[in-house]
């Protein structure tokens, strides 16, 4: 009898509806074919390929190094290890939150025609920049192993947690842009002069403990500024980083992801209707 | 009318309360928001936001009114309705991508709704590449697409093809490659919206015969379209909507009849 198909009911309101999470975790094959295909796309005609990705940061990376050690001296040993432990992290974070501004207007076929969670396209393109960050990554820890501590320093467990902390934050930060990208164009005009404020505003080119004392805790509202902080410990300095640091933000993160992701639903239902 | 005897079988709730439903909508409204304020500015934005006025402010408009439909499992319903009648709104109501203003929607199966032909294809993928992406879109995983994927591209004749990339393709076989896909998902229940006039004379023709034998083997079929000759080949019933409210739901050579004279008087020069 009916017991054998899936029932769906749809009603206006929220009441009989499935949570989000279990609606994401149906479309995992929609999620991972749009991964695949996000590389797929970038990689597939270019020769040089994953080089590229990698190389145009490392060119920022050394213009970085090269004023930091020579003009402005930044008094830090083994500066460009410093400099790699954090910019990629930044320029990671960077691109995803600009692929937020079009993501939606550039799927809108896709939005408009299929019953999909649309959080899978966000979801879509953390995970492939993710991937590409991940083969950045291990070239960094190879460069920093060799050039840098002369061995493997144990903090470097700590990695992958980092890494979950990163995507939480980048999620809960790329849903809401992408959201308001929808309603506003003005986002993806606004979102460069932001991230260009924040880039000063984080420890990317200098460490957070030469912030002033009076101005830490304004500085720390900036989750960023944890994130860098995290990674600056783990991998340049190679110590085990403060249980403050660490469990602040583990709770940080989650607390913007979940916030990020209730703003996003707030809205989602429409942009079928409007994309 | 002469023919009325035979006709009840599709009316609404009357004998077709046989039959166990694979679609069911009851009193389902669909009041749109015209979003002008999408070209106004952030400062507008921040004095609603004050004012508390909600952010979807503009016209609002009903594309569907307290509309109630039962489709039996393995009918075949057309929907027919001139343009903005509310057609795809509805299809896309059941499908899930809307929801509506009120009223509750009910379905029983797996359902493929194909409103776009080819929505989320890339050009720069190449056509197999292209085959596992659409079939995710529409909700089919990869193991069983492996099963099915020599079918697809034998229904698509694109042998030889499927390492091209879709730019390549012509509109044609980019349409022939969607099309086949969706056709060999084989869901409970399928809903197309304006997609049969795909490909060439042949193509058309393998479509249909397709689309009748999924209907014969049980398959539940909503569809929207105005080639007239496909849905009464395909379709039992039809279901006509105007500007939101159903005008008519019944046997599909008298819906059709009632449709024409109604197209006919709106625009006498047409057809």
């Amino acid at each position: 009898m009916s017991a054998t198909y899936p029932v769906l009911r749809i009603t206006a309101s929220d009441a009989a509806r499935p949570s989000r999470l279990a609606h994401v975790w149906r479309s995992r094959e929609l999620l991972r074919e749009l991964i695949i295909r996000n590389l797929k796309v970038k990689y597939q005609r270019s020769l040089l390929g994953f080089v590229w990705t990698f190389l145009n940061p490392l060119m920022t990376v050394g213009i970085l190094v090269l004023v930091f050690s020579h003009v402005v001296r930044i008094p830090l040993s083994d500066y460009w290890a410093f400099v790699l432990s954090g910019y990629f992290v930044w320029n990671c974070i960077l691109q995803t939150l600009n692929t937020g501004t079009y993501i939606f207007a550039e799927h809108s076929r896709l939005t408009r025609s299929v019953a999909f969670p649309s959080e899978i396209l966000v979801f879509g393109a953390v995970g492939s920049r993710l991937l590409e960050f991940l083969a950045e990554m291990t070239l960094i820890l190879i460069l920093l192993i060799a050039f840098h501590h002369a061995a493997v320093p144990a903090s470097f467990a700590l990695f992958p947690l980092t890494l979950i902390i990163q995507v939480l934050l980048v999620i809960g930060m790329a849903l809401p842009i992408a959201t308001l990208s929808v309603f506003y164009y003005d986002v993806q005009h606004a979102l460069p002069i932001a991230l260009t404020t924040l880039f000063y505003l984080s420890p990317v080119f200098y460490p957070a403990q030469m912030v002033p004392e009076a101005a830490r805790p304004f500085y720390f509202l900036n989750p960023l500024a944890g994130l860098l902080t995290l990674y600056h410990e783990i991998l340049y300095a190679g110590r085990m980083p403060s249980l403050t640091l660490l469990f602040g933000m583990m709770t940080a993160s989650l607390l913007v992801y979940l916030i990020g992701y209730a703003i996003f639903s707030r809205y989602a239902d429409v942009f079928p209707e409007i994309v | 009318m002469p023919s009325s005897a035979a006709t009840p079988t599709f009316s609404l709730r009357s004998s077709d309360r046989g039959l166990e439903a694979a679609v069911e909508l009851r009193g389902v409204s669909k009041r749109f928001y015209y979003y002008d304020h999408r070209t106004s500015s952030l400062r507008e934005w921040f004095i609603r936001r004050i004012l508390r006025h909600p952010l979807s402010v503009g016209r609002a408009e009903f594309t569907l009114r307290s509309f109630d439909l039962r489709v039996g499992r393995g009918q075949a319903v057309a929907l027919i309705g001139s343009n903005g009648s509310g057609k795809s709104t509805a299809l896309r109501l059941i499908a899930g991508i809307y929801r509506p203003s009120s009223g509750t929607i009910w379905t029983y199966g797996r359902l493929t709704a194909v409103i776009e032909l080819g929505a989320g294809f890339h050009p720069e993928l190449t056509g197999a590449d292209n085959v596992a992406l659409y079939a995710a879109v529409l909700g089919l995983g990869r193991r069983e697409l492996m099963a099915r994927y020599d079918e697809v591209v034998d229904f698509a004749q694109l042998e030889g093809f499927m390492d091209t990339p879709l730019k390549y393709y012509s509109s044609g076989m980019e349409a022939r490659l969607a099309f086949s896909v969706a056709v060999c998902l084989q869901p409970d229940i399928l809903l197309l919206d304006e997609v049969l006039a795909v490909g060439d004379q042949a193509f058309r023709n393998r479509c249909l015969a397709r689309l009748r034998s999924y209907h014969e083997r049980g398959g539940t079929l909503i569809l929207v379209s105005h080639e007239v000759e496909a849905l009464r080949e395909l379709c039992t019933r039809a279901v006509w909507l105007e500007k939101g409210v159903m005008q008519m739901d019944g046997d599909v050579d008298e819906v059709l009849a009632a449709y024409q004279v109604h197209d006919g008087n709106r625009s006498p020069g047409a057809q």
